[in-house]
């Protein structure tokens, strides 16, 4: 049996799917900052 | 001070934006430890060989997956109940991470399933119940977000999640229900059958991956506040 592919795909998807939702939180985190920015930037103007 | 006091979206901010980091550390010191015990210092099962050691991630992914779901439905729960934004944001907070530690389950089970039975997948009880919550998950993502008024998406998406809690004891009875390929529990609170070295690793990582969820969850409830309440005198007079 090939026992390192196995493990390579388990904890090798693994590492993937937490870096990829830690990259999703922290575009979220941008994207609202930058709306709240924006929002802040309307209220100068008025 | 009273319950409403941690309700309050303002308070509840600065509160998860001290704890986030926190938990974050607690999971990667404890997945550290948990990774080192299970990779380097647990022994080779005398059946499987080494490719037992796909559960130090793939048990603690299905606890969480579960445990998220309830968490989940209790804020759904208290979203109906209380009609309260906090704990609306906090469900839809919980969602991606219970769908991506369902999608680690299903996943590691493959490729554990693979050398082990022969078969990637099987459309047995246990594995197509945990299918079922990948979707309940993305179902309760989709209708939350299917809304342009984002307090009516809160609510079906809350009443989705409490009809799906059904599926909870499917998914956790079902090697008890009926014949399946799946094994049953090595871990119960009567005891265990494993060697303390696997079960130290297995729970440490079902720590860390419990810490993560937090953390997670509240990062993204923060983002939700500031998207929902970017046009609240608070919130503007954020640094």
């Amino acid at each position: 049996m090939d026992h390192p592919f196995y493990l390579w795909m388990s904890y090798g998807a693994t590492a993937l799917a937490l870096a990829a939702e830690i990259v999703a939180l922290r575009v979220g985190r941008a994207r609202a900052r930058r709306a709240v920015e924006a929002e802040r930037g309307l209220e100068e103007q008025d | 001070m009273n319950f409403y006091f941690f309700a309050s979206p303002a308070t509840f901010f600065r509160l998860a934006g001290a704890m986030a980091p926190m938990f974050f550390v607690l999971a990667a010191v404890s997945g550290a430890i948990g990774l080192y015990l299970g990779l380097a210092v647990a022994p080779t099962d005398a059946q499987q060989g080494e490719v037992y050691r796909v559960i130090f991630i793939h048990v603690p992914a299905a606890w969480m997956s579960m445990f998220i779901y309830l968490v989940m439905a209790c804020y759904g729960a208290m979203t109906l109940a209380f009609n309260t934004r906090l704990a609306a944001m906090m469900a839809r907070a919980l969602a991606p991470t219970g769908a991506m530690f369902t999608f680690v389950a299903l996943w590691t089970g493959a490729f554990w399933g693979r050398p082990t039975w022969g078969t990637y997948w099987v459309w047995d009880a246990r594995l197509t119940s945990e299918l079922v919550l990948f979707f309940l998950y993305g179902g309760f993502i989709a209708l939350a977000n299917a809304f342009e008024d984002p307090r009516r998406g809160d609510r079906a998406a809350a009443l989705l999640a409490l009809i799906g809690i059904v599926n909870l004891p499917i998914i956790y009875f079902s090697v008890q229900w009926w014949n399946t390929l799946h094994q049953g529990s090595s871990v119960s609170f009567k005891g265990t059958s494993m060697h303390v070295t696997m079960l130290w690793s297995m729970l440490l990582m079902a720590f860390s991956f419990w810490m993560y969820s937090a953390g997670a969850a509240l990062v993204r409830c923060r983002t939700l506040i500031l998207d929902r309440e970017r046009r609240t005198r608070w919130v503007r007079a954020l640094s």
